[in-house]
């Protein structure tokens, strides 16, 4: 680890409070008893769905394949063994509804889990096979954005990549799971970083861990120390806590100094970024050709009774992670699948775990917005708290009035939705979403314009 | 455990959930909460004039503040706003007002004007944020207008056995002793009680709130301290001010004397009528004291803080199209 243990990016950013210590100590703990259903969308991804390979009545074993991936997409496999049901549109956590492969859990001896065994020879592959297998693993980025893996580590011919840079900042304010993983899986990560390092081509791996996870950089420096090099070099860069440092182009800029342009690719600049989560899931893949079955989630907040770090089978219904945390206490009252900045509310706890979802945050108390909200001030909070220098609040005052248009000189359409504005707004306005609706305007708008 | 009993005791754990867009974390500061720090910060000053002055000025405070909830109370009725009476914006105001006053002002002259700064300086312009001028200004611009001789006479010396205001004994500010008869005059009434007394308790003639400097300055200190207010605006004014009023022979009186401090720290740094960018705030400060220092010298009136902020008032809206934040597009270069 290097002495700059001060690195973070340029501007803006929050601190929420932090809320991990309920589950910051607790190790990851597998979900017992295992689920007795799942329900496994096809879709789980960013890309086209998944086609089905079984059909009612059959009866799979766990780390089976189900459904082949299609086009842009990634396969699934069978987080439990058991039986399929009726393969129908279910309830999907931010898709509102999907087609969904559920299966019934079958404690029968000839329905053991698909045992995985080590391929011996697996540091010689080629990058091609390596691909194929994280494809076929029907791996995505775990830390919330479920972008194939596979897809993002194929770089355009043109694009001149230096530096593979994993994500361990976990900045969001409760989830821990990241942290925890750092900690159990170590070695695993620092392997799996490797392997993609390998596949892009560079010599050079960052990892970046916020200070409040120091235990965690601590772990992963042993087992940095404790690995064959194999031409790879892999350094953990201890960033200042504080959100979004986990951003794609905050993690990059403080890491290597390096500002990404609004709207590029961080392969723009030179640097890939994957999570610590997706590394640990790459050597799985690559070592054992384990697919992606299991993830772990943080189930937390005041609504829960005893939080922790669970790792529970793919399609898990949510009921069953909080009834493993004691279930919900009264005043629970808003759900969130990922983190309280950037995760999203769900109506109830009728709705599988899946790929991309890194905590369940149960939360008390009356909800933002929920009370309307207050005229602009223009106190400049908002404008300070931007990592990226847009201006929030005229974009929201020209919205409410009714002149989207004329928001393009604030910059709306760089917005990635990170909420640190909307987090500090005195007057409790939804600037997020008026972000989003110029955006989107701006966007329709360029599209339609005559070309000269 | 105790949670067999929790449950008994308890409702159902729910089955549905609020769906409210993110983030679903705040910030714990709100407008309102903001809104009553000020007025919590400038309570110190306002009631060490009660002290100083006597009832009249509590009897000024209470109409200006009654005037400008009344104000709002109307606006809202009449807009069908919701109720905004006590997120403490219309309360400020109200305050604010009342302590730029003389004293001896009557109290239903000061009523009209909290009641003209809310409906003129804020409500037609569609309320909280929309205002381009500093309403407590506006009020005072009002009553400068309408009530000049009460405006310009109504100061009275102080008297710290708080006796009422009729029998108290008028007097002139320091500012306007200095503009009209030179430094001696001016320094003469402050030092009936003593110089520093005069300079730094607030015993001396002048508007209700202005004499304490101290705890005005007490007051912006632990705005400063919680992040409400920025430092960057009223040193801009004091400097400006500086500038102006260095060579005069009397710097010291200026920045002391008049209502300097509850202008640059209270009203200069009103989020609505002041510019976002640092940039521009510094420009904006300086104009005000430039301005403030131009009036009291050649200008026509002793105090130039109230007309110097409402000028700068106007030109922030500018200021805060020539300065912008830096995009981070533009900052630092792919390597």
């Amino acid at each position: 680890m290097s002495g700059h243990a001060r690195k973070t990016f340029g501007r803006g950013g929050v601190h929420p409070e932090p809320h991990k210590e309920a589950t910051a100590h607790r190790p990851i703990e597998d979900l017992d008893p295992p689920p007795a259903e799942v329900r496994l969308p096809l879709l789980q991804h960013l890309g086209s769905p998944a086609v089905p390979v079984v059909k009612k009545g059959d009866l799979v074993r766990r780390g089976q394949l189900i459904a082949e991936a299609e086009g842009t997409g990634v396969p699934l496999h069978a987080s439990i063994s058991g039986k399929v049901k009726p393969i129908d549109k279910r309830p999907h956590p931010t898709l509102v509804s999907a087609e969904t492969i559920t299966i019934t859990r079958v404690d029968d001896p000839d329905l053991m889990p698909l045992e995985f065994e080590e391929d011996l020879q697996w540091r010689g592959l080629g990058t091609t096979e390596m691909l194929l297998r994280i494809r076929d693993a029907g791996i995505v980025g775990m830390g919330g954005a479920a972008f194939p893996t596979h897809r993002k580590l194929q770089l355009p011919p043109q694009a001149r990549v230096d530096t593979l840079v994993v994500n361990g900042a976990e900045c969001e304010p409760y989830l821990t799971s990241d942290h925890r993983l750092m900690i159990g899986r170590s070695a695993d990560i620092i392997e799996g970083a490797r392997i993609m390092a390998r596949i892009i081509g560079v010599t050079e791996v960052a990892i970046g861990v916020e200070e409040d996870k120091a235990d965690a950089a601590e772990y992963l420096i042993a087992a940095i120390e404790e690995s064959e090099p194999h031409g790879i070099r892999v350094r953990v860069d201890l960033v200042r806590t504080r959100y979004p440092q986990g951003a794609e182009k905050q993690l990059v800029q403080a890491l290597t100094g390096r500002a990404i342009p609004p709207r590029r690719l961080p392969h723009h600049v030179g640097v890939v970024v994957q999570n610590v989560a997706t590394a640990a899931a790459v050597l799985d893949a690559v070592r054992y050709r384990r697919p992606l079955l299991d993830r772990v989630v943080t189930v937390t907040g005041p609504g829960v009774r005893h939080p922790r770090n669970v790792r529970a089978p793919l399609g898990t219904p949510l009921t069953d992670l909080v009834d493993f945390c004691g279930g919900l206490l009264p005043d629970a009252r808003r759900l969130i699948a990922g983190g309280p900045m950037m995760g999203r509310a769900l109506p109830r706890l009728d709705l599988p775990l899946v790929k991309g979802m890194n905590g369940l945050v149960v939360l008390t108390g009356e909800g933002p917005f929920e009370n309307g909200y207050d005229p602009c001030v223009q106190c400049g909070r908002c404008i300070e708290a931007c990592p990226l220098g847009l201006q929030p609040d005229q974009v929201s005052i020209r919205v409410e009035a009714g002149k989207t248009l004329s928001t393009e000189p604030y910059g709306a359409i760089d917005c990635y939705e990170c909420g640190s504005c909307t987090f500090v707004c005195p007057s409790g306005r939804p600037l997020v979403q008026f972000m989003q609706v110029a955006k989107t305007t701006l966007r329709r708008a360029a599209e339609t314009r005559p070309k000269p | 455990m105790s949670d067999g009993l929790v449950q008994i005791d308890n409702p159902e754990p729910p089955t549905t959930f609020v769906v409210t867009p993110g983030p679903h974390v705040r910030a714990s500061e709100s407008t309102a909460r903001i809104m009553w720090w000020v007025n919590g910060t400038l309570a110190p000053a306002a009631l060490w004039g009660v002290a100083v002055f006597g009832l009249g000025a509590a009897l000024v405070l209470a109409g200006s503040i009654a005037g400008a909830l009344a104000g709002e109370a109307i606006a809202n009725r009449l807009m069908n706003h919701r109720g905004t009476l006590r997120d403490g914006s219309a309360f400020c105001t109200g305050l604010l007002l009342a302590m730029t006053l003389p004293p001896l002002l009557p109290w239903w002259a000061a009523l009209l004007g909290g009641l003209f700064a809310i409906l003129v300086g804020k409500s037609i312009f569609g309320g909280l944020g929309f205002n381009l001028f500093n309403p407590a200004l506006i009020g005072r611009a009002f009553l400068m207008a309408s009530f000049p001789v009460a405006m310009t006479t109504g100061w009275v010396a102080p008297s710290p056995w708080l006796r009422a205001g009729l029998d108290a004994v008028t007097t002139a500010t320091p500012l306007a002793l200095l503009k009209e008869h030179g430094f001696a005059a001016a320094m003469k009434v402050i030092s009936g009680s003593g110089w520093w007394q005069g300079m730094v308790l607030g015993l001396r003639p002048g508007s209700i709130g202005e004499v304490s400097v101290v705890l005005v300055l007490l007051g912006a200190a632990v705005l400063v301290a919680r992040g409400i207010v920025s430092l960057t605006i009223p040193l801009s004014v004091f400097a400006g001010t500086a500038l102006v009023t260095a060579f005069t022979g009397a710097p010291l009186l200026h920045v002391l004397g008049g209502g300097l401090w509850l202008g640059a720290f209270y009203m200069a740094t009103d989020y609505v009528t002041s510019p976002t960018q640092r940039n521009g705030q510094i420009l904006y400060g300086l104009l005000i004291g430039l301005l403030t220092g131009t009036i009291r010298v050649w200008g026509g009136y002793p105090e130039g803080i109230c007309y110097a902020i409402l000028l700068a008032n106007a030109l922030s809206p500018a200021l805060d199209q020539w300065f912008r934040p830096r995009r981070v597009a533009s900052m630092g270069t792919p390597s």
